[in-house]
């Protein structure tokens, strides 16, 4: 029974027109992230660049924060992410002159005239004649650096830092977390060797690749799956035929697996598709390049990275709605989708996962870092899986009780509402 | 193995409020009729013993299967409630394709009965139609080709021929006795024609209670000798009303023939008529309650 349902479900899902405006999103967040994908050639000696890499040097990270910190001062704003979201600040008068006197004890630099010296000073010297405001040669510069004031150490540095931070409101550039993350420094061809060789021995081509497709699909299959699950959730009802579908032999477990299964089957099935065409462009690069690909890696990994993600998430919509009989489990994903995009921005790199609901890995390199992350992330998906099988277990325990007449909560709610009115 | 419904001592309860009070009703094959005013409680005991609503107290028992074994119970029960629709999408054969596998057919089952079942109902030039463009009757009748899809030994329709015209009315009565040739058919309604086209044993519902259990006949007994008619002016229907419960008016020019019930002749021209189901009914529901002095 569980089989033939399974497949009227699928049948159900693929007329929907929900399901559709899904598969259209998911065409055009491939498409324009991925739509024009390159694979990487192998680092030649004499390059212009081969990227950056995160330093741990304490001076680096001294002159990199300071470098952000007056550019800042001198356009008195500042970019901050409180609790993961984007936020500009402008300082008023008494913080401002706070953050003049951090500068110039950090840096030696006493008021916003001298800033602005320093910041053309530094673009004029990488430019010749170009002038500092020149925003187009500004892109492709290297990021403004600024040599500590004598005498500063590091741990002094840091608290000043803190304590710049704090002003800011938080989640500033010169916070703990975010500080050693402007050490950006540029990678040697000794470097791009290692990282390529990674890319092309460790994860055979198609793993770096099915980590960056990963990346960009998983931002909306974070959110997606639930408007399936509200609307296949609430279909009964709206078709006045619960009570048709409740009178069946047919028990509650069987109903709702065989629903959320084929909501991850068809949601799942569109990725598969769209991850051919990274695929094949590996394939293509591997057949000049001499390299051997892992054929399934994107397979791997849209099981292993994206699935959990699905699973949760259709999981809570189905949850939700059949616990409420209403579209609340959109409200909540949502809010739960904003706190885990905005909480990867720091971790785009990868390496990083946590318990994102999202992990994030934005490059098809870093394999190293994937590698060190690789338990956390294992332990993160697992436990969404797990997550999302007890959920699915607490509907089929609602959806059973509501067939005998118990658990109609929006009844209550409904009821309530009148007795109030 | 039993093939009767037996209802012991049932209390119903919705918070405070006692939806049914104290049932006892016992349902063999054939139509059964369950009469009484909206919020009565038909829909209560129907679904009730459909297991859609858990039993507050007492006992019912489907065919020797309590309906505490909900699962036992759905395999033998076939329900078409008051509102209901399916998929609109889906076409008549699709919906009723589905709703064969969650009753667990299998596919040659399905593929022998569904297009019987149809014809049945007589859908069947339909079969490919989408649901959302039934008509109200048609509606109906796939609603019965459904509920009985499974073969179950008891059928329980709720307000079947709400909305229907007369044409599908009657046509949708007469499916119904010939369903209940062979297994129980609890038709609930207060259309008070529904019951007496089709139904010979009923129970009347008010406020809960079991008012009349028995046959139609025996209901109808009830109100012999008590049903007149009479032609009076309009100004003397008005004076009837406030004695009397009228139960038909035919205007006729400055006159009115009314038919009312009275426990014995009120004045020399009122004439004693047949009682018929509706007589009785309202007879039951009014008179015999004490709400008009006759």
């Amino acid at each position: 029974m569980l089989g033939q349902l399974f497949v009227r479900e699928c049948r159900q899902t693929a007329k929907s027109l929900i399901y559709w405006l899904i598969v259209l999103i998911l065409i055009f967040d491939f498409t324009t992230q991925l739509g024009e994908m390159e694979i990487d050639e192998e680092p030649q000696p004499g390059q212009e660049s081969y990227g950056y890499r995160q330093s741990e040097d304490p001076d680096i990270i001294m002159r990199s924060t300071l470098g952000q910190l007056t550019e800042e001062y001198v356009r008195e704003n500042y970019t901050t992410y409180p609790i993961g979201f984007y936020k500009n600040v402008t300082l008023n008068e008494k913080d401002d002159a706070r953050i003049g006197q951090i500068l110039e004890e950090t840096a030696g630099i006493a008021g916003r005239e001298s800033a602005e010296q320093v910041r053309e000073e530094w673009y004029a010297a990488q430019n010749g004649q170009d002038s500092a405001d020149n925003m187009e040669n500004m892109m492709y510069q290297e990021p403004l650096k600024v040599k500590p004031a004598d005498g500063l150490t590091y741990e002094h540095f840091t608290e000043l830092m803190d304590e710049a931070d704090k002003i800011l409101g938080g989640g500033s550039n010169y916070g703990k977390e975010y500080r050693e993350k402007n050490a950006q420094v540029p990678m040697t061809y000794e470097d791009a060797v290692k990282e390529y060789g990674a890319l092309i021995e460790e994860d055979r081509l198609t793993g770096g690749y099915a980590r960056l497709f990963c990346d960009y699909m998983v931002i909306f299959l974070g959110i997606l799956p639930v408007f399936l699950a509200v609307t296949r959730g609430l279909r009964d009802r709206r078709s006045m035929m619960q009570e048709l579908i409740y009178t069946r032999k047919c028990s509650s477990l069987t109903v709702m697996v065989s629903r959320y299964l084929a909501m991850l089957v068809m949601l799942t099935l569109p990725v598969l598709i769209l991850s051919l065409n990274p695929l094949l462009k590996c394939m293509s690069y591997a057949g000049k390049a001499g390299i051997t690909v892992d054929m399934l890696a994107f397979v791997k990994y849209t099981f292993g990275w994206l699935l959990p993600t699905v699973m949760a998430v259709t999981a809570l919509g189905m949850f939700l709605t059949e616990l409420t009989d209403t579209a609340a489990a959109v409200l909540v994903q949502g809010a739960w989708w904003f706190i885990a995009v905005f909480g990867g921005v720091d971790r785009l790199k990868g390496g990083m996962y946590g318990w994102n609901l999202m992990p994030r890995h934005n490059t098809e390199l870093n394999w190293q870092g994937f590698h060190g992350g690789f338990a956390q992330l294992a332990a993160n998906r697992l436990f969404y899986m797990a997550a999302a099988l007890l959920l699915v277990a607490l509907t089929v325990f609602i959806y059973s009780q509501k067939r005998k007449g118990r658990l109609h909560i929006r009844g209550k709610i409904l009821a309530n509402r009148k007795s109030k009115s | 193995m039993s093939t009767t419904i037996e209802i012991r001592n049932l209390n119903q309860y919705y918070g405070k409020k006692q939806a049914l009070r104290d049932i006892n009703l016992t349902i063999e094959t054939g139509m059964f009729g369950l009469l009484g005013r909206n919020g009565a409680g038909k829909t209560t005991l129907m679904k009730v013993i459909a297991t859609l609503l858990p039993r507050s107290e007492g006992e019912v028992t489907v065919c020797g299967r309590s309906t505490l074994r909900a699962q036992e119970v759905r395999r033998i029960v076939g329900y078409l409630p008051q509102d209901f629709s399916m998929y609109p999408n889906m076409t008549v054969y699709e919906a009723m394709d589905y709703l064969g596998v969650l009753s667990g057919l299998s596919k040659a089952k399905r593929r022998q009965r569904i297009p019987r079942l149809l014809e049945r109902v007589n859908l069947q030039d339909d079969r490919r139609k989408k649901v959302k463009a039934l008509s109200g009757g048609m509606k109906r009748r796939l609603g019965i080709a459904q509920a009985i899809l499974h073969n179950p030994k008891v059928l329980i329709v709720d307000e079947p021929t709400a909305g229907l015209d007369p044409e599908e009315r009657v046509r949708f009565r007469n499916l119904l006795c010939e369903i209940a040739e062979d297994r129980i058919v609890i038709l609930s309604t207060h259309i008070v024609g529904d019951i007496e086209a089709t139904c010979e044993d009923i129970a009347v519902l008010d406020e809960g209670n079991v008012i009349y259990q028995g046959t139609v006949s025996d209901l109808i007994a009830m109100a012999e000798g008590k049903v007149y008619s009479a032609e009076i002016s309009k100004r003397e229907l008005e004076l009837l009303k406030k004695d009397y419960l009228v139960t038909s008016m035919l205007t006729l020019g400055n006159n009115v023939m009314a038919r009312f019930l009275a426990e014995e002749r009120p004045f020399a021209s009122a004439k004693l008529c047949e009682a018929g189901v509706e007589d009785a009914y309202m007879y039951l529901m009014h008179v015999g309650r004490g709400e008009y002095g006759c």
